[in-house]
């Protein structure tokens, strides 16, 4: 990457990570980064999302959830 | 495709690593022991959903994250949002993020679930697995998750459309997921009720309204007398806002109905020559203007067939038309229409001038609109009236049937063409002709008409050519239109100008003006000395006759013979044919004196400078001349008899002393009274010829040589008679004086006749008293003289010495007393006519008080008493 690119990219990263901050995403800027690439990819951000929203709740509450959803097809 | 997965895939197992090590910080660092699992569960959360529910669009995404953030009261973050997003949006090129909506998006969703978290540890029970229906979380948190506690599919309704609504209010749009389809529904439900509103549908009430607007009633809008305007009937059912429409769009039906009726009035009122071209004129303007209204009109209801979209019906089929429309259209109309109804109401009285002039009147308006329409009125309207007065001023022509123009002809006699003929019609006069305009242009067209008849001249054509291209346009018609007053004054001063000079040249060149009216003071004003004189001895002896014996034909012979005989036989024939003597009625015990004349015929043109009038006031100056030129007559005459002659003289010495002191003083006494008569007489005498008539003559020569047209020339000779009238005492407010003056007139005669028969008295005397003393061949001489002249045969040659010396004093005697007599009366009168002098108001009368009077010797001899 050229460094005017690199520069651009950084420089976004930034912007979203304040932007998340500002809405208290709780996001810290290496996750940012990694759900900003996957996004670019073309995944649904509805799903990201939620992804973001299962595997940050308790380790207690998510096991039985696994268990459930499991059994869901 | 394949690099791209598993791409996809680390990133993912970075993602759940880094998560879960987040979210149990107190785990070590080795991958916890469900990684696994979670990264199984989230591929297959991430395969499930491939495709957004919603519209991507980053800036309707940032305007809802924004107003979320403005709804829970953080209105600076919402700015700091703002500012953010902004250049988070400009970042563009490479190695920026291509997919903005997408991480907006994200971080939205995350926000917000975790704010839901927060809010609501106890109700994980909401938050499982039910996200098919969860599209779009909506704005009220608090409200959603204190209301919904049950999991029943009920819940997924409500928030379903809760969420429906809510997407709505956020100003994202949701394309489906609308089952109930509440849009449509809330429109159609106001379709019908407009339908149950509206017995009429709009369609026929516009098409109504256009009928209306030609004055034609339609199925529902009529016309009604009470209301004087086009209304919809009371029994049919509209809305009051539809009717207060239709009533105000009909009110352009009102005025063109105005308008129209006036049109058709007018057109059928034309051969009873109520109408004039004028109001022709101005109805063929109104029908121009209403068929630009027709053209619009039939635009309208070709438009009008299209059926007016509902509300259901998106878009726009063709140009239909509304009664909204239908008002946005007519406002301009409706404005020309006012006016012409307004014009129209003004002029339903007024015929030509008087019209323009209301027109014009209306046009001094500030809007350029009303002023444009108006001018173009105007153009049509006055273009008769123009096409009149150029025709006037270049042709004396006044073709004027409907008397429209503002000048009047009077079939008059030919000498008063010029003064009666034709005179100005002010109420006909428009206003934007001035006052000194009109009177120019009527005197330019009297002058030719003038010309034409009276001095039967051909010249003035010319003239007229000469005008009419220095004043750049042609004598044909048209040229001259409303708005171009100037052009019109310009050439009417043109006219004007060389009709007046030719006027005037004609006047003093061919028909001699200045010399008949020097010859006209010569004899009439008895400025030609020696000819009166030798009138006044001709003519003299005739006129003491009684006034009913006298032949003019004798006057008539004995005039010519003086004019003979005096330096006025080298005056021009002309001249000379035209004098005179003339007659006046007399009555009974009139004597020749009193009625004897002369008289100047002046024809035509010059009588309308020397109309019955003017020569009335002439001949009374004549008279009054004439009498003063008798009297001053009588005395030269007498003091041809007093002059001292060897025969009075030698009187003296025969006489007694007795007797020759009164003759001698009754003598002295007659020279006396004479020589003050005779300084009155010549004072006045000299006055009237120079103070009066001389000034007033040179003054009107001056005049009359820079006198631009024939009313100035009129003015002039009035003026110079006037102030000749004035000054001789003719005028009104000397009247007491005059009758002064004529009194001490008589007085002189008196004294004339007095005189005559002293000296005749004296002559007798002495012929008898040499008779009594000379030698005998005289005493024959005179003895045959005596014989011959038997004045009283008897009693003076049979009686002595004595009785002559008695009679001679008896005779003096009462011819001194008569003299006395005469004397007293004279002082008196001469003292009261000095006396009432100063009061006089004419100045110059102060100066014959100063030559009567340069003594003072009159005012001393009896001071006023103040």
């Amino acid at each position: 990457m050229d460094p005017e690119a690199a520069r651009t990219a950084r420089e976004s990263l930034d912007l979203a990570f304040h932007m998340s901050n500002v809405l208290d995403a709780g996001l810290d800027r290496h996750t940012l980064s990694v759900l900003i690439a996957l996004c670019d990819l073309g995944l649904n951000p509805e799903a990201l999302a939620a992804v973001v929203k299962e595997l940050r709740r308790e380790p207690s509450s998510s096991s039985p959830k696994l268990e459930t959803l499991s059994s869901v097809p | 495709m394949e690099g791209v997965d598993h791409k996809v895939t680390d990133l993912v197992k970075e993602l759940v690593l880094r998560l879960q090590s987040n979210s149990e910080p107190t785990q070590n660092t080795n991958p916890p022991p469900d990684f696994q699992k979670s990264l199984r569960y989230a591929l297959r959360i991430l395969s499930s959903r491939m495709s957004p529910s919603i519209a991507a669009d980053s800036a309707a995404m940032a305007e809802s994250i924004k107003r979320h953030l403005a709804t829970q009261g953080k209105s600076s973050e919402a700015l700091t949002f703002a500012d953010l997003y902004s250049k988070f949006a400009s970042k563009t090129g490479p190695g920026s993020i291509n997919n903005k909506w997408a991480v907006l998006y994200l971080l939205k969703v995350i926000s917000e679930d975790r704010r839901n978290l927060k809010n609501n540890q106890s109700d994980s029970r909401v938050s499982s697995g039910f996200f098919t229906s969860s599209t779009t979380p909506g704005g009220l948190p608090a409200l959603f998750d204190a209301k919904s506690n049950d999991v029943s599919s009920n819940s997924r309704v409500l928030r379903s459309r809760e969420s429906v609504e809510k997407g709505w209010s956020n100003g994202v749009l949701s394309v489906s997921k609308d089952p109930k389809n509440i849009r449509e529904l809330a429109f159609k439900k106001f379709v019908d009720l407009l339908k149950e509103e509206n017995e009429v549908s709009e369609e026929v009430l516009v098409r109504d309204v256009l009928y209306a607007c030609q004055g034609i009633d339609g199925k529902y809008v009529k016309f009604d007398k009470n209301v004087d305007g086009y209304v919809l009937n009371d029994s049919i059912k509209v809305p009051r806002a539809t009717r207060i429409m239709v009533r105000k769009l009909c009110e352009l039906g009102l005025l063109f109905r105005k308008v129209k009726g006036y049109i058709s009035e007018s057109m059928d009122r034309f051969p009873a020559e109520d109408v004039g071209t004028v109001g022709q004129a101005f109805c063929a303007a109104l029908q121009d203007e209403l068929s630009e209204y027709y053209k619009l009109l039939a635009v309208l209801e070709s438009q009008s067939v299209n059926p007016i979209p509902s509300f259901s019906e998106s878009g726009s089929s063709g140009n239909y038309l509304s009664l909204r429309r239908l008002s946005v259209w007519f406002a301009e109309p409706m404005v020309k229409m006012r006016l012409m109804a307004v014009l129209v109401d003004k002029c339903r009285v007024l015929r030509g001038g008087a019209m323009a002039g209301a027109i014009h009147l209306h046009a001094q308006h500030g809007d350029p609109l009303v002023h444009e329409f108006m001018k173009r009125l105007l153009r049509r309207v006055c273009s008769p009236l123009f096409e009149m007065v150029r025709s006037w001023v270049l042709e004396g022509e006044l073709e004027d049937i409907f008397a429209e123009f503002f000048i009047l002809a009077q079939p008059v006699k030919v000498e008063s063409l010029w003064r009666e003929g034709y005179r100005l019609h002010a109420g006909m006069l428009p206003s934007f002709i001035s006052q000194s305009l009109a009177q120019r242009i009527l005197r330019t067209g009297k002058s030719i008409n003038f010309l034409r008849v009276c001095c039967e001249d051909r010249g003035w054509a010319d003239a007229a050519m000469e005008a009419a291209a220095a004043a750049g346009m042609t004598t044909g018609r048209g040229g001259l239109g409303y708005g171009e007053t100037d052009a019109l004054e310009t050439l009417v001063m043109e006219a004007a100008k060389r009709i007046d000079k030719h006027l005037l040249d004609v006047m003093y060149k061919q028909y001699k003006f200045k010399e008949h009216c020097l010859a006209i003071k010569r004899y009439l004003l008895l400025g030609q000395g020696d000819f009166v004189q030798y009138l006044m001895d001709i003519v003299g002896p005739e006129l003491s006759e009684p006034a009913n014996t006298i032949s003019s034909f004798k006057l008539a012979g004995l005039l010519e013979s003086a004019v003979r005989s005096s330096n006025a036989q080298y005056d021009d024939r002309d001249v000379l044919d035209r004098l005179r003597v003339k007659m006046m009625p007399h009555g009974t015990g009139d004597r020749g004196w009193d009625v004897f004349s002369l008289d100047y015929d002046a024809r035509v043109p010059l009588d309308t400078v020397f109309t019955e009038s003017v020569m009335a006031r002439y001949l009374r100056i004549f008279n009054f001349l004439w009498k003063l030129r008798r009297v001053e007559h009588a005395l030269i005459g007498a003091w041809k008899a007093m002059k001292p002659n060897c025969i009075a003289s030698l009187s003296f010495t025969k006489l007694q002393g007795a007797v020759k002191l009164q003759l001698l003083s009754t003598l002295r006494r007659c020279q006396v009274l004479w020589d003050e008569m005779n300084h009155f007489v010549s004072n006045l005498q000299y006055y009237i010829m120079f103070e009066v008539l001389e000034v007033s003559w040179s003054d009107f020569s001056n005049e009359m040589d820079v006198a631009k047209d024939l009313d100035d020339l009129l003015a002039a000779h009035q003026k110079y008679l006037h102030s000749i009238v004035e000054k001789s005492l003719l005028g009104e407010r000397s009247q007491p004086l005059y009758k002064t003056l004529f009194v001490l007139f008589d007085l002189i005669l008196r004294f004339r006749s007095h005189a005559d028969r002293l000296c005749e008295g004296i002559y007798e005397l002495q012929a008898r008293t040499v008779g009594s003393s000379l030698p005998s061949q005289d005493k024959t001489k005179l003895g045959r003289h005596l014989n011959e002249k038997p004045s009283e045969p008897g009693s003076w040659v049979s009686d002595g010495r004595k009785a002559l010396t008695q009679r001679a004093s008896e005779f003096l005697r009462n011819m001194g007393q008569d003299l006395d007599a005469i004397s007293k009366e004279y002082s008196s009168v001469l003292e009261g006519f000095i006396s009432q002098l100063p009061v006089q108001q004419h100045i110059d009368l102060k100066f014959l008080l100063f030559r009567l009077d340069f003594t003072e010797f009159y005012s001393r001899l009896h001071p006023v008493v103040s």
